[in-house]
């Protein structure tokens, strides 16, 4: 099959605010559906009720705080996609687009999610924001992430997926999820705060309506791929079938708690060096079952061009082996071109290597 | 060693082509199942490993494992129907062996076939096999590993 021969009309379909579960039971109804030829190639927007949402493979208590989100009425799930935990509210909308390899001309996993990215990124642009694709898997304004995605491939279908930050309670987003920040105060708030943006941050009271951002998704699909959108009410009975087996599915502690070792407190290890260039201070997530360093901010008051460069380190070390700290750092710092005072490669080794070690005394 | 376009498909092997898996048998009738280096080009490193637990029945063109590569998850399917009667412990904490290896240490479970002869009629190998992972890598418009 070339993509001459793919159909040129393809499914729209908003399945409005849902709770994660159903959310994600539509994930496979249409994605089986599709497999099975039974369902169109399909754009679909979707709506949460307050959620924590963890990646496949990821640990409930590990990347959340449990207690809080069960004070607050906060739905936990597992996505049927990879990539890390997020916090998701009606402040935000999701995207979904259910493909097959053809229609991408057999690209790799990693080509497919740059090309839907760009084409999502196009779509904020034409809004006024200056939206990215930033390797391997965000969407980012300055170094900033907007939008986050992953997918699930099965055979020759696909499902890919993003957020779209429209609005962001970082606050509650910091209470929900363990992220790399010992304690909440207005210092860390702000940090987190450096690592994202909204439409409504940059665009203000210029904000489009929802719909306006969902049109502008759909338009920027149509003229990538080509195509025309017919609007949909509601799956179809194929999809519907599947859906009340995945709902029964998904909807429960065996899968939701799939994984779930224990949240070890030494994992969350901070540093302060004080470099000739100026004060560097790193909190790291470690996973100690796999040896590698999930997650890592870098702060201070140090002097650095781009500002983004901190930003794109941190995303760069993501899920680094421990062993490979060094040479991965020295990696990203050969081919970024940045201007750096009085620092090196070597203090930012140094101030992470600082934290890590840190574990040994505790 | 034989390869297709500069993906190494050795012939001595069982496929599945579509599902893009490959499987063993050793004298006691263990199937081992692993990912093609075709399908290990096509989703990258992989980064995280899951096997449905040892005990559990699998049936065939079912998923047996899930990779993740990036923030893309996806199925390993069984090219056989069976029990599952070991994961690779070795890929808990390193799953890119997966890549590394894909044919050796990278494998992702064993299988104890219910019907191997039935089941290994739907599979290919030798030269049938380097015919069909070319046409499907043509019909893909995949570039090569």
């Amino acid at each position: 099959m070339n993509i001459k021969q793919q159909p040129k009309q393809w499914r729209l379909i908003d399945t409005g605010i849902r709770p994660a579960a159903e959310n994600f039971a539509i994930n496979r109804a249409i994605l089986e559906a599709h497999q099975q030829g039974e369902s169109p190639h399909t754009l679909r927007f979707l709506g949460f009720r307050p959620s924590a949402l963890i990646g496949f493979h990821q640990d409930v208590e590990q990347e959340l705080n449990t207690d809080y989100i069960r004070e607050h009425g906060i739905d936990i799930q597992r996505r049927l996609t990879g990539g890390g935990a997020i916090y998701f509210d009606e402040q935000q909308f999701g995207w979904e687009l259910y493909l097959n390899r053809q229609i991408l001309g057999g690209q790799d996993m990693a080509s497919i999610a740059e090309r839907i990215c760009n084409t999502i990124a196009s779509a904020m642009q034409s809004l006024g924001i200056n939206a990215m694709f930033r390797p391997r898997n965000d969407i980012e304004v300055d170094g900033r992430k907007i939008s986050g995605t992953g997918g699930f491939f099965d055979g020759d279908s696909f499902l890919y997926q993003g957020t779209v930050l429209v609005d962001f309670d970082v606050e509650r987003m910091m209470r929900v999820l363990r992220i790399p920040a010992a304690k909440i105060n207005d210092k860390a708030i702000a940090d987190a705060r450096q690592r994202t943006t909204t439409f409504r941050e940059i665009l203000e009271d210029k904000t489009p309506p929802l719909n306006d951002i969902k049109s502008s998704i759909a338009d920027a699909v149509s003229r990538e791929f080509e195509v025309t959108m017919e609007q949909a009410q509601e799956l179809n009975d194929v999809e519907l079938g599947i859906y009340q087996e995945a709902l029964s599915e998904i909807d429960s502690d065996d899968w939701v708690y799939q994984h779930n070792r224990p949240y070890d407190e030494s994992s969350m290890l901070e540093s302060m060096y004080k470099s000739p260039g100026g004060l560097l201070k790193s909190c790291v997530m470690i996973d100690r079952d796999h040896d590698r360093l999930k997650q890592v901010w870098i702060s201070g008051d140090f002097f650095i061009k781009p500002r983004r460069l901190v930003t794109d380190l941190e995303a760069a070390l993501r899920n680094t082996r421990l062993s490979e700290l060094r040479s991965n750092i020295e990696a990203f710092f050969r081919d970024y071109p940045s201007e750096l005072l009085m620092l090196s490669a070597d203090d930012f080794i140094q101030v992470i290597q600082m934290a890590i070690d840190s574990a040994e005394d505790r | 060693m034989a390869s297709v376009n500069g993906c190494n498909i050795p012939e001595d092997l069982f496929y599945n082509v579509d599902s893009n898996v490959w499987a063993s048998i050793d004298n006691s009738g263990v199937v081992t199942v692993g990912m093609t280096s075709y399908a290990c080009s096509l989703s990258g490193q992989i980064v995280s490993y899951t096997a449905k637990k040892p005990g559990k029945a699998v049936k065939r063109d079912k998923s047996c494992a899930t990779v993740e590569s990036g923030k893309w998850v996806g199925p390993v399917k069984a090219p056989v129907a069976g029990e599952i009667i070991a994961t690779n412990p070795l890929l808990d904490a390193q799953p890119e062996i997966i890549n590394e290896d894909p044919y050796g240490e990278g494998w992702i479970v064993k299988i104890k076939a219910s019907d191997w002869d039935s089941d290994s009629q739907s599979l290919v190998s030798g030269p049938g096999a380097l015919k069909l992972f070319d046409e499907k890598m043509s019909a893909d418009g995949f570039g090569g590993c």
